[in-house]
């Protein structure tokens, strides 16, 4: 399939009289020289330059004359880019083997259901090396609630490092588990906090300059981008711009960096038809905005996590508990996402 | 953060002033296509003032590692110890005491003992950083009764029982009663000028480091009509986001003492019940109030219980409902004469 001249991005009028002087595929334009497509197609010369440095440019770049990733190519570079396993084998095998890299993912739920605990999760398990099923990468955190503790890092971190440990078989395993120790992992996980919503806008904007000074970040999490967008909000419609853009430059930042993205987002009582129900926080269109939304909620004395949208996986319901391990009944020591039958 | 400060050539810095640009908040908010023409600057120019703002905004915070909170080394974004509950088992409870950046929140029936706990933080407060206090004093809000003066001086009598680690001659010179101050606030007018104009110049001079609010529920449910939840939840959550901004920014505990409502129809609860399945009752003041607190406590009376390690009285449960660091355990304790303790009883069991 050959790409035509009418796609090119120049300007209409030299569009119209290249097509009318016979111009369809760009492949016919590529081995012309500025004079000679000048002459035959009426322009200026200057029109000529641009137009095939247009295309030329493309070509030196590496992509096809046609122009762009073909689809065959497009899913082998999105296999290759791995997923973030969680740990709970119900909840990876939900997000068909983990949380997405190269995607931006939403987590919704209502307090004390799980997300920061998610998040942190996530945030060591990126860390795990590639022998393990792991990403070894590093991680970035950006607090605007103020919940992350660095007392419940450490716990979850001691429980993967023991986790890991327990599973190692080889050299090769044992000798990366020498690089994963409570201190490595502790030094590649690197917290923002923002207090208000233009802290968080300015930090976004200068995310992609640390992302190329850091490049093995793997995961970028935002805990929770609700919380400063909720108050001192009179005018919801430059809110909802603001978000729009936010979620654009995400998005731009998960495909360009190959990092996953989390977003952390908040639950509201929607009140409708005499009956409340809750939804996710900031607003209908906000919806649209990441690729994927996990939805954790209650039912009864049980945490469930549904897989609410998702282009790639059917939805699930799946229930998680926060496990912790107790070596002394009076201090809690680790704890990570744990399955349990669905009974 | 000034316009006139950031490394710009003067030639676009007038240009964004003409513009009546004057802070961040009005550069950033604004899109890329907005600022080109409002200051009719070219597009890499408006990049580069993007920039410039975007980096004297950051710069106030830059960039840490876990290791380096670990460690102790930014004690501005992690203090590293916690405020003591002036009692060791429930000091264990909350994996060291109180958080001393975020809300604190205390809910329970009335009769429960929240304020007596809130006057037993007000004089562990002032206890050198040794002994597990701040070495400064405390805020008491008062919104429902008036602050119970007598109890105070009985508990200020008694310290030397409940804290008995600290020796006789440094307790004697800390002036208890001098560093509580009180404030009433009769509407939620008078609450939040308190907030926003008083309580800071407290935290500012270093008078005080813990701030009490009892009850943050009364003001909120007895002004607003049961329709006007759109209108409560606003005003709540400008509250709790100034009492964020000034926990966070003086390194400051703030407990909040709530009340609680009725489970009215557990089975037909759209809102969330937080997974407490067989509770009677929750937390008052809705999901808004819910997603601002760092974290939750419940007490409890425990009536037809027994009384616990010999103490008199009914015996109390103080449950951690809600904590991104601490499991969902409880503690049982009791209300004495020098204040409220808990004990090590296997009562202590994870609810999950």
């Amino acid at each position: 399939m050959q790409r035509t001249v009418s796609s090119l991005p120049i300007a209409p009028p030299v569009k119209v009289k290249l097509i009318s002087s016979g111009f369809q595929y760009v492949a016919d334009l590529c081995d012309l020289r500025p004079l000679q497509l000048s002459k035959e197609a009426g322009i200026s010369q200057q029109e000529a330059v641009d137009v095939l440095q247009e295309v030329r440019g493309k070509r030196d770049q590496g992509v096809a004359p046609g122009g762009g990733l073909t689809a065959l190519e497009l899913f082998e570079k999105e296999q290759g880019l791995g997923s973030i396993v969680t740990f709970c084998s119900a909840l990876d095998s939900v997000l068909g083997g983990g949380l997405p890299v190269g995607k931006t993912s939403e987590v919704c739920g209502a307090p004390g259901v799980g997300k920061t605990q998610l998040c942190i999760q996530l945030a060591v398990d990126v860390q795990i090396p590639l022998c393990f099923g792991g990403l070894g990468g590093h991680a970035v955190y950006i607090d605007t609630e103020g919940s992350f503790l660095v007392q419940r890092v450490v716990d979850m971190a001691e429980a993967a490092v023991k986790h890991c440990s327990l599973l190692a078989e080889d050299t090769e395993q044992r000798e990366a588990l020498k690089g994963f120790t409570l201190e490595t992992i502790l030094s590649n996980l690197f917290l923002f906090r923002c207090h208000d919503y233009v802290e968080l806008l300015a930090e976004i904007y200068l995310l992609p300059d640390f992302l190329a000074q850091h490049p093995e970040v793997r995961l970028v999490v935002i805990d929770s981008i609700a919380f400063p967008f909720r108050h001192d909000f009179e005018d919801l419609s430059q809110r909802t711009r603001l978000l729009n853009g936010l979620a654009q430059q995400l998005i731009q930042m998960a495909t360009q960096h190959n990092i996953a993205v989390v977003l952390t987002n908040q639950m509201t009582t929607k009140v409708g038809n005499g009956q409340s129900k809750l939804v996710p926080a900031l607003g209908e269109s906000w919806g649209h905005a990441a690729t994927q939304r996990l939805i954790l909620h209650w039912e009864g004395q049980q945490r469930l996590a549904s897989l609410y949208k998702s282009p790639s996986h059917p939805e699930a319901t799946v229930p998680y508990q926060i496990t912790v391990s107790i070596c002394n009944p009076l201090t809690v020591t680790s704890g990570s996402f744990h399955h349990s039958s669905i009974h | 953060m000034d316009i006139g400060h950031l490394e710009l050539n003067p030639r676009i810095i007038n240009a964004v002033k003409k513009a009546n640009l004057r802070s961040a908040r009005d550069i950033l908010s604004l899109s890329d296509s907005d600022l080109q023409r409002l200051t009719h600057l070219s597009a890499s120019n408006v990049r580069s003032v993007r920039s410039a703002v975007a980096l004297a905004c950051r710069s106030r915070s830059p960039a840490v590692t876990a290791l380096q909170l670990y460690r102790g080394e930014r004690p501005a974004l992690e203090p590293g110890h916690k405020l003591t509950t002036g009692c060791p088992a429930l000091d264990s409870l909350l994996r060291g005491g109180v958080s001393l950046t975020g809300i604190t929140e205390l809910a329970g029936e009335s009769g429960a003992g929240k304020t007596q706990l809130g006057l037993q933080l007000c004089l562990t407060v002032q206890y050198p950083r040794e002994y597990g206090g701040l070495s400064s004093g405390a805020v008491f809000i008062c919104t429902e009764d008036s602050f119970p003066i007598k109890r105070l001086r009985q508990l200020i009598t008694l310290q030397s029982r409940l804290k008995a680690d600290c020796p006789e001659d440094q307790r004697r010179r800390i002036p208890f009663s001098d560093n509580i101050y009180v404030e009433h606030a009769a509407d939620l007018g008078a609450l939040q000028t308190c907030i926003s104009q008083r309580v800071p110049i407290l935290l500012s001079q270093g008078l005080v480091r813990l701030v009490v609010v009892d009850s943050v529920a009364a003001l909120f449910r007895c002004e607003f009509r049961p329709e006007e939840t759109v209108e409560r939840a606003r005003h709540l959550l400008a509250f709790a986001s100034t009492l964020h901004r000034l926990s966070h920014s003086f390194c400051a505990p703030v407990l909040c003492i709530n009340q609680v409502t009725d489970v009215v129809d557990p089975s037909g609860l759209a809102v969330s019940n937080m997974g407490l399945a067989e509770t009677k009752v929750l937390p008052a003041l809705g999901m808004a109030w819910a997603n601002q607190v760092l974290v939750r406590l419940m007490l409890r009376r425990m009536e037809g219980h027994k009384s616990v390690d010999g103490w008199s009285g009914t015996p109390r449960k103080l449950e951690v409902l809600l904590a991104p660091h601490l499991p969902r355990t409880s503690c049982l304790c009791s209300i004495v004469e020098e204040g409220v303790r808990g004990s090590f009883t296997p009562g202590s069991t994870p609810l999950d």
